[in-house]
């Protein structure tokens, strides 16, 4: 095993691998820029390396810089998280040829799946379902126009290089298709230096649920089952669980999309932990979608609902390992539900909200876990995603699971930047959440019929009464509102 | 003692005396409760609150965040409060971030609703609308440009 291991991230997840190598005995490297200079990661790692000035490009992107520093500081492998490197083959293979292990799959498997378009002439080769669509990226608004055309509205552009719904963009009519196009280009260059988009036939309320693959150097390749991820605004995933709802009434859907999803990996020639993800629709077919060839964010309801380490286990693999885990040692026990606590104002269409938390009280008890990149007097920097944590729960059922983690969302003060642990709130009280009626449009008609609740005037005063007490004397405001102008503009302009 | 309290750009009042308070909402609404209060923790009539301060005129309270002012009722001068919005319109960006693109220039007229700048920031691309159908009388946004939350981009009227 290593004796020494460089995570190449920051925020929740640096925190969640620093752990992982604190528990297995290993030393742990944090990396950070300007900005997360006082992170916890860096708090919580054995050692810290300086990266270079805020902006990724100039910091967790520059492959030179994270390599030199493991070499710096004597690491024998490299843990990329999610984002940023960690799906770059060129990273991967520098990473070899400085005699360092990337935990990760081979180069090759990821140059493989990383285009969209590649996986999916891969997956169709390999036997899976694909949705039906251009095979390669479109060479221009004619060739678009025509895709488009022949597979008929509504249909979605999806950016080659694409993750995470950046340089995505859903098209109904061909009037919208030109400026549609070039957004998702433009978005695309912006964020993955590939401006190459694609077309694909839009399948009407999926939903979207994703196979976990864990595959050693030896030939054992074994899937963990699914993680429901349907509830996504603008592509980004929001709330995942594990088991999906939908496999209670289908109860052989979780076999078949496993079988799927491990034969897609082998024929890429697929190591460590990796993701499958694909859309069902309501008659339970399912289509591939893209692999994600790294851990995923919402990794830990599969950890939750299984028992199993992953992050302990991409480790193992990387050390060269064998996969102990047969396919029947894997059960799944219970249910698991996570939702992504954001920067972002959900009254104000989710704009982010980066500046400094003034207080934190964060919530635990029976069933929670809380993977945080967050404390109190942290400031959320404007630089990067606003994922602040995330909050999972698990109970012997999805029913206690939900009422677990509703519990923990009311025990949970976060305040000095927005955020969306409120929001949660609403979704787990919907009642089609709650019966585990899921599609990815849930929170588009969440939104059409949703209603600020009332302000309870006993909650009002005794805020109040605080505010009052402490003002005392003084005369003036306690507070004094300097961008109140700028609330009211901003209700206006994102109404 | 008594304070002026705006809760979400709703008046009430709030009157303290000994262990008592009285909380009056605009519409009439009105409580009386018997409180206590330790630090972030409030009891009134035995139910307990949690008040927590955010940033800038922000509190949270049991899981909700309010905005919210307490004035003296002697320094309030009439007319305070938002000006009404006609007219010219200012948009401003309302956070920190970069300027992407500049969809409009001076002198075109545009609708409500209509796209005026795309900035983006924490790597999400956001368009600025605009508020109110007019003509564009200045756009001070440039592309590139990092602009401050506050900064004004483009003057409708």
């Amino acid at each position: 095993m290593f004796r020494k291991v460089l995570v190449a991230n920051r925020g929740e997840i640096a925190v969640r691998v620093v752990r992982a190598l604190r528990e297995m005995g290993i030393a742990s490297i944090a990396t950070y820029s300007d900005a997360d200079r006082g992170a916890l990661a860096v708090q919580l790692a054995d050692e810290a390396a300086y990266l270079g000035p805020s902006p990724s490009s100039e910091s967790y992107l520059r492959i030179d810089r994270v390599i030199d520093s493991a070499k710096r500081h004597g690491a024998e492998a490299i843990h990329p998280g999610y984002g940023f490197l960690s799906e770059n083959a060129e990273f991967a293979e520098a990473c070899a040829a400085a005699g360092i292990v990337f935990i990760g799959p081979p180069a090759e498997a990821i140059r493989k799946l990383g285009s969209k378009t590649a996986a999916r002439q891969l997956a169709i080769a390999a036997g899976a379902p694909v949705v039906p669509g251009t095979e390669s990226a479109l060479a221009g608004w004619e060739q678009g126009s025509a895709a488009a055309n022949a597979l008929g509205y509504p249909v979605l552009l999806k950016a080659s290089a694409g993750g995470g719904g950046k340089g995505m963009r859903r098209v109904d009519r061909e009037s919208e298709l030109q400026s549609a196009l070039r957004d998702a280009a433009s978005e695309a260059g912006r964020a993955f230096g590939n401006s190459e988009v694609y077309v694909e036939k839009l399948v009407v309320e999926p939903r979207h649920i994703e196979i976990q693959i864990l595959g050693d150097h030896h030939g054992n390749l074994i899937h963990m089952g699914e993680r429901e991820c349907s509830i996504q605004r603008r592509h980004q995933k929001v709330i995942e669980e594990c088991p999906s709802p939908f496999m209670a009434s289908h109860p052989d859907l979780r076999e078949r999309m496993g079988q799927a999803a491990v034969k897609v990996a082998r024929a890429a020639g697929y190591t460590n932990a990796g993701t499958v993800e694909f859309l069902v629709d309501r008659e339970a077919n399912f289509y591939f979608l893209e692999v994600n060839t790294r851990l995923q964010v919402e990794h830990p309801v599969t950890e939750l609902a299984t028992g199993i380490d992953l992050v302990e286990w991409q480790l193992k693999i990387a050390a060269g390992e064998r996969l102990t885990l047969r396919q029947e040692d894997v059960t799944w026990r219970g249910s698991a539900i996570e939702c992504r606590i954001y920067a972002e104002d959900p009254d104000h269409d989710f704009m982010p909200a980066p500046g400094r938390i003034v207080h934190l009280s964060e919530p635990s008890g029976p069933g929670i876990r809380l993977d945080s990149g967050i404390f109190q007097g942290w400031n959320v920097p404007l630089e990067y995603d606003p994922l602040l944590a995330k909050l999972a729960a698990w109970g012997p059922t999805r029913e206690t699971a939900i009422r677990r983690l509703d519990r923990a969302l009311a025990e949970y003060v976060l305040t000095g930047v927005r955020n969306n642990i409120g929001f949660f709130r609403e979704v787990l009280a919907d009642a089609e959440f709650r019966e585990g009626r899921l599609s990815t449009s849930f929170l588009e008609r969440f939104f059409e019929t949703r209603k600020k609740a009332e302000l309870d005037p006993e909650a009002a005063a005794a805020a109040a009464l605080v505010l009052a007490l402490e003002s005392k004397g003084s005369g003036r405001p306690l507070l004094i509102n300097v961008s109140r102008w700028l609330d009211s503009g901003r209700e206006k302009l994102f109404r | 003692m008594k304070r002026h309290v705006m809760v979400n750009g709703r008046s009430a009042t709030i009157e303290i005396e000994g262990s008592r308070l009285r909380y009056v909402r605009e519409d009439g609404v009105q409580i009386e409760r018997e409180f206590s209060r330790e630090g972030t923790s409030v009891l009134l009539n035995g139910h307990s609150y949690r008040v927590s301060q955010g940033a800038g005129s922000e509190i949270w309270v049991n899981g909700r965040l309010l905005s919210m002012e307490v004035f003296d009722p002697r320094d309030l001068r009439p007319g305070q409060g938002a000006a009404a919005n006609h007219g010219r319109q200012e948009i401003a960006a309302s956070m920190p971030g970069k300027v992407i693109r500049v969809l409009v220039a001076a002198g075109d007229t545009v609708e409500e609703g209509q796209g005026l700048v795309v900035v983006e920031a924490m790597k999400m691309q956001n368009e600025m609308k605009s508020p109110k159908s007019g003509r564009v009388a200045e756009v001070r946004a440039r592309p590139d440009a990092t602009v401050g939350a506050g900064e004004i981009l483009v003057v409708v009227e």
